[in-house]
Formats: structure tokens, sequence, C-alpha cells
């Protein structure tokens, strides 16, 4: 090897030595993204609350520090959103010794987030908790939101569509051929005998299907029960909405967060498993509350309080079910996650990369008994 | 002594591969990633012949291929007209040339789902947005390479009454060919990335629609990262077709 040759392979060498050193250094200077969450240094405070990493703030009375927890909401700030405002805005996650910091991100990169320990909570629906944990993402789903799958087909009364056998050969309109809509939309065909073939799928990936059904360039649309069928009524439209959960009872959003969270920050996280659900209790008995908070959380909403009335009461009515009503608010229906694990696993696109049960799911350990 | 230089230049090569493999494996080690966060260069390896085995690229890879090689080259004949016109015309340039900076200013990005909501989400939407993107670099190399050309051979062909088309064919195309095949080389691979932009504001096939699952449907991040990889290997092949054109056409550069 010449000299020529050899300062070129130096100097590679040397950056790679140097990306690697800054890399052990970054290491150990804090917590990387895979980093375990680790107990610090427990305050008398803190193991009043039950935590285990006050970050030193206190409370008005002075004596209790904080447990600071990160929670990742859904992609935009929303009333959809309000227990969690309200629990923040009516000290209920201050009392339970949480400094709460909310930020807003898109489903898959939540799981992805929490799963590594970047946040402490998110918001998850089960079937894409199903394919992560499948592909050895360490989440656990502790506390149900959604009782009721929110992901629903719906249709203009007048269209004539009033069952899942009514959209074969009609056009439907969805964001695209995965996710949880196109999951409930294959359960809903399934059960009339109906493949995704046998309707006309029209794509929106911009999420415009809404404004195409309204406009009547579809028949048919998937969306949020709380949301775009809302919007339709609200113009004065009824709307006809076709619902998965007769059918395949799939878990809708919940609260996630990672095994590592879960051991390492069990008592704070509990605290704010109690505090969010006493919030959504409370706006349950009155939604004002909620649309307060959530109009003081976001200004925006304020402009329009009507229309965020209505998609509040959407929400509070998908909190709820007839499970939920026996076994109270973010109570987990197993029997509900094995036969949709059991249907996830036989689609065509296996979502489900290994066999997984519902102990590597979920975990009620958090809730109250 | 060629030949010596050839392989001592493919070690080069070949070394670089391996210290790259070497360094990302050394990160993930030495970060303790898990591999839903940067999976190791193993798996990703494995996966990336499983998908390439068991039928997942051969969905995919054709479709994208076809918007690539659709775009480009619409982009690339717009672009080279384009590229004459403003070159020979001051007049067209100052009246083009605002426009044409300005869509080349405007991120694809966002106006990506526009395009699929006004020509749909087949392969026409994708085609206009890898030419759109193919269209700027191509069309300011023609321009600068038109312009460069020897003005003494110019004023030659006209001293000899040469027609405009023998001017173009003998004179301009050739010398400016240069310049314009580096707009090539650039433009193909951005007519790349416009095809996976494209997918993303909406399509049933392609990598970008590959992409698109693994990270949120699927949450493989391996299958990821092995598409990633298809991309770049048909980024990588497109570039060395251009260069090997232009070798072909122009004789080795530098």
């Amino acid at each position: 090897m010449n000299t020529n040759a050899r300062i070129p392979f130096l100097a590679t060498l040397a950056v790679a030595v140097l990306v690697v050193a800054l890399l052990v250094v970054g290491r150990g200077g804090g917590s990387g993204p895979s980093a375990s969450p680790s107990p610090s240094a427990s305050s008398a405070s803190s193991s009043a609350s039950g935590s285990k990493s006050p970050v030193g703030s206190s409370s008005p009375s002075g004596s209790v520090a904080l447990t600071k927890l990160s929670v990742g909401l859904g992609f935009i700030p929303s009333v959809q959103f309000a227990q969690f405002y309200l629990a923040q805005r009516a000290g209920y996650y201050r009392d339970a010794g949480l400094n709460v910091t909310f930020q807003n991100k898109i489903d898959p990169d939540l799981i992805a987030l929490v799963g590594q320990g970047a946040l402490d909570i998110g918001i998850a629906d089960g079937t894409s908790i199903i394919p992560a944990v499948s592909q050895n993402i360490p989440v656990r789903y502790i506390a149900t939101v959604y009782a009721q799958f929110p992901n629903v087909v719906y249709a203009k009364a007048s269209s004539g569509i009033k069952t899942a056998a009514d959209l074969r050969g009609r056009k439907l309109g969805t964001p695209g051929k995965y996710g949880s809509s196109w999951i409930m939309l294959q359960a809903l065909l399934g059960s009339a005998g109906l493949k995704t073939s046998d309707v006309d799928i029209q794509l929106y990936p911009d999420f415009g299907q809404g404004a195409a059904l309204q406009q009547g360039a579809v028949d048919a649309a998937t969306g949020f029960v709380n949301n775009e069928p809302v919007q339709l009524q609200l113009s004065g439209t009824t709307a006809t909405i076709l619902r998965v959960d007769s059918i395949v009872p799939l878990p809708g959003n919940g609260l996630i967060t990672s095994t590592d969270s879960l051991a390492a920050k069990h008592d704070a996280l509990k605290g704010f498993v109690a505090a969010t659900l006493r919030a959504e209790n409370d706006i349950i008995a009155d939604p004002q509350k909620g649309l307060d908070a959530a109009v003081a959380a976001v200004p925006d909403l304020g402009k329009d309080k009507a229309t965020q009335m209505a998609i509040l009461n959407a929400t509070i009515e998908t909190w709820q079910s007839d499970y939920t009503k026996v076994n109270g608010l973010g109570a987990i229906d197993r029997d509900a996650w094995t036969k949709s694990i059991t249907f996830m696993s036989g689609l065509p696109d296996k979502p489900v990369a290994r066999a997984v049960t519902v102990d590597e799911l979920v975990s009620e350990e958090l809730l109250a008994k | 002594m060629r030949l010596r230089s050839d392989r001592f230049q493919t070690g080069w090569i070949v070394a670089a591969a391996v210290l790259f493999v070497l360094l990302w494996q050394a990160i993930v080690i030495v970060g303790n990633f898990r591999p839903f966060v940067l999976p190791p260069p193993g798996s990703v390896g494995a996966r990336f012949v499983q998908a390439w085995t068991d039928g997942t690229m051969e969905r995919h890879v054709p479709t994208t291929l076809s918007e690539i090689v659709l775009g480009f080259g619409a982009g690339a004949a717009l672009g080279v007209i384009v590229g004459y016109v403003l070159a020979r015309s001051r007049f067209a340039e100052r009246l083009l040339s605002p426009y044409i900076v300005a869509a080349q200013a405007t991120p694809v990005l966002a106006i990506a789902p526009l395009l699929a909501l006004w020509f749909g989400t087949g392969l026409l939407s994708k085609v206009i947005i890898c030419s759109l993107i193919v269209f700027f670099p191509i069309a300011v190399a023609t321009m600068v390479g038109i312009r460069s050309v020897d003005a003494d051979l110019l004023e030659m062909c006209r001293a000899f009454r040469a027609r405009p088309a023998q001017v173009l064919s003998k004179v301009e195309i050739p010398g400016a060919l240069p310049s314009i095949l580096g707009g090539f080389r650039v433009g193909v691979t951005l007519a790349v990335i416009g095809a996976i932009v494209g997918e993303w504001a909406g399509g049933e096939q392609g990598l970008g629609v590959l992409i698109n699952l693994a990270r949120g449907s699927l949450f493989d991040t391996p299958l990821l990262f092995a598409t990633l990889a298809t991309i770049a290997l048909i980024g990588v092949a497109l570039y060395a077709a251009i260069a090997l054109l232009e070798r072909r056409l122009v004789g080795a550069r530098g």
C-alpha cells in the first residue's frame, strides 16, 4: 500500500472511531433512545406519591416533588382529548404527584417512541398494538379509552346503504389500504361475505374521503365515529353508520406504555390512569367541563363550540360500552383482544408477524380494582 | 498498470462497504439499540433477501420503476426543450424564469397531495410529480450547456449558411451534451425521490407504499430498511446507467 492510499484509509478509520466514540460518550451522558428508565434517587415526597423519578418541582404546598411524565396524544390537538386537558386543568395530575406534558404525534410514531422510552405514555389503538408487539416492540396497553371501536363506515342515509352487504359494488373512500380503518373494513365486509375487491375502493391519502362523500364522489367512506359522521350530521345530512363492534370487537384506542416504564414508573403511571379516568367520569357527568378544558388548552377550538360539543358528545359515547358499564371506565376486555388476535392473524396482509398472547399485549395492573 | 489501478479502486470500494457495515453494527452494539429502533445489518440483510424472494418486492418494484422511467423521460424531454428555448431567447428567459424558479422552490411534498387529488392516485400523478422534480435541473443544465457552445463554431456555421437544424444537431447538442448529461445525472436521482413522494401521497403499490406499510401498519423496521436499500440500489443503478451513457457519448470525465 502506498502512502497516498494509506492517508484516506486512516482518515476513514479515524472518522469511524470518532463516531463510535461520540456515541459512547453520548450514551454515557444521558439516556439514549432505548435506555431503560432508571429510578432516580427517591425522595420522601416521591415515595408518598409512589413515584420514582422526581424532577424537583413542587406542589403549591411546597412539600411534594412531582414525577415528570411525557404523554403522546394524537397528531392534532382536539376536543377528543378533553379528559387529558381537564385532568391537567383541574389539577388531578398534580394531585397524583405528576408533572404531565403533552406532545402530539402520529400513531405509528407514538408506539415506537413509547416503546423506546422517549415518551412515558401514548395513545394507540389495539389493531396497531397487536402487530407492534408481534414485532417485539415492548409496549403494553394499560387502559381502554375508546371502549367502542371508533373507526366506522358511514354513508348518507339517502344512499340506501343500511348494512355491510349494501356496500357491494359501491364506491367507498378510505385513506389507504393499511391501518385500523383497513382492518375494520375487512372485518365489516367479511361479515357480509364480501371482500375488499367487491367494493370500488377510492383512496384519499389526504383524508379527503369525508369531503368526497359530501360531494357525492363516493357512496360511503371510512371515518371516526366522533368526527366525520358528526360533521355530516351537522351539515344537515342524515348519516348511516356501520360499526364493527358486533362483528369483531376490535380494541379501540387506549393508553399504552413501555414494559420498562411499567416497572420503573408503576405508581406514577397508576396515578396518571386514575386521574385521567376521573376526568372522563367528570366529563360524562358534565360535558361542558370537558369542552371548557379543551378550549382552554387549544383556544382555536372555541371558534365553533357547537361543533366541538357535538364531537365531544360522540367521543363520550365511544368511551362507554356494555363492558365498561359493568367493569368500569378504562377496563380491558380480554375476550375482545383474543378475538382480535385471531381475526388479524388470518388477514391476507399478515400484519401479525408471530403468535402473540393477550398477556403480551395488555396489563390491567394500573387499573383500580 | 491500468488493470492494477482498477483492482486497487475495487478493493477500496469493497473495503468502504465493509467498513460501513461494521460501523453500523458497532453503532447498534454500542448504542444498545433495539431492532425496532435500529436493526442490525444482519437482520436487514436477511429481511432484504426474504422480501426479494417471497414476492414482496415483486409487487412493488415494477410500479416504482415505471413511474421513475416515465417521469424522468417526460421531465427530461421537457427540460431539454425549455432549457434550449431559455438559452436562445433572452425574452423567454425573462418571461419564464420566475415561474420556473418558483415552481422549483415549491416543496413537492406539499403539492403531491394536490396532484393526487387532481389527477388521481394512479400512474399519471406520480409521472407528473417525477417530471416536475426532474425538469428544473435538466432545464438549467441544458441552458448552461447551450450557452457555453463555442461562439466561433456558431459563427462558422453562420458563415457556411448552415440550416438551424444542422446547427442544432452538429454543433449545439454535441457541445452542450456534457452539461445536459450532468443534469440527467442529478435528475434521475431526483426522479426516484419524486416517485416515492408521489406514492406517499396515495397509491396501492410501489416502494413508497411499502415504506408506509412497514412503518405504519406492520411495524417491521427491518423491512423498512430493506425497502430503503432497494430504493437506494435503484438510484445507484440508474445513475450508473446515465454515467455509462455519458461515457459512451462524450467520453470519460474528470
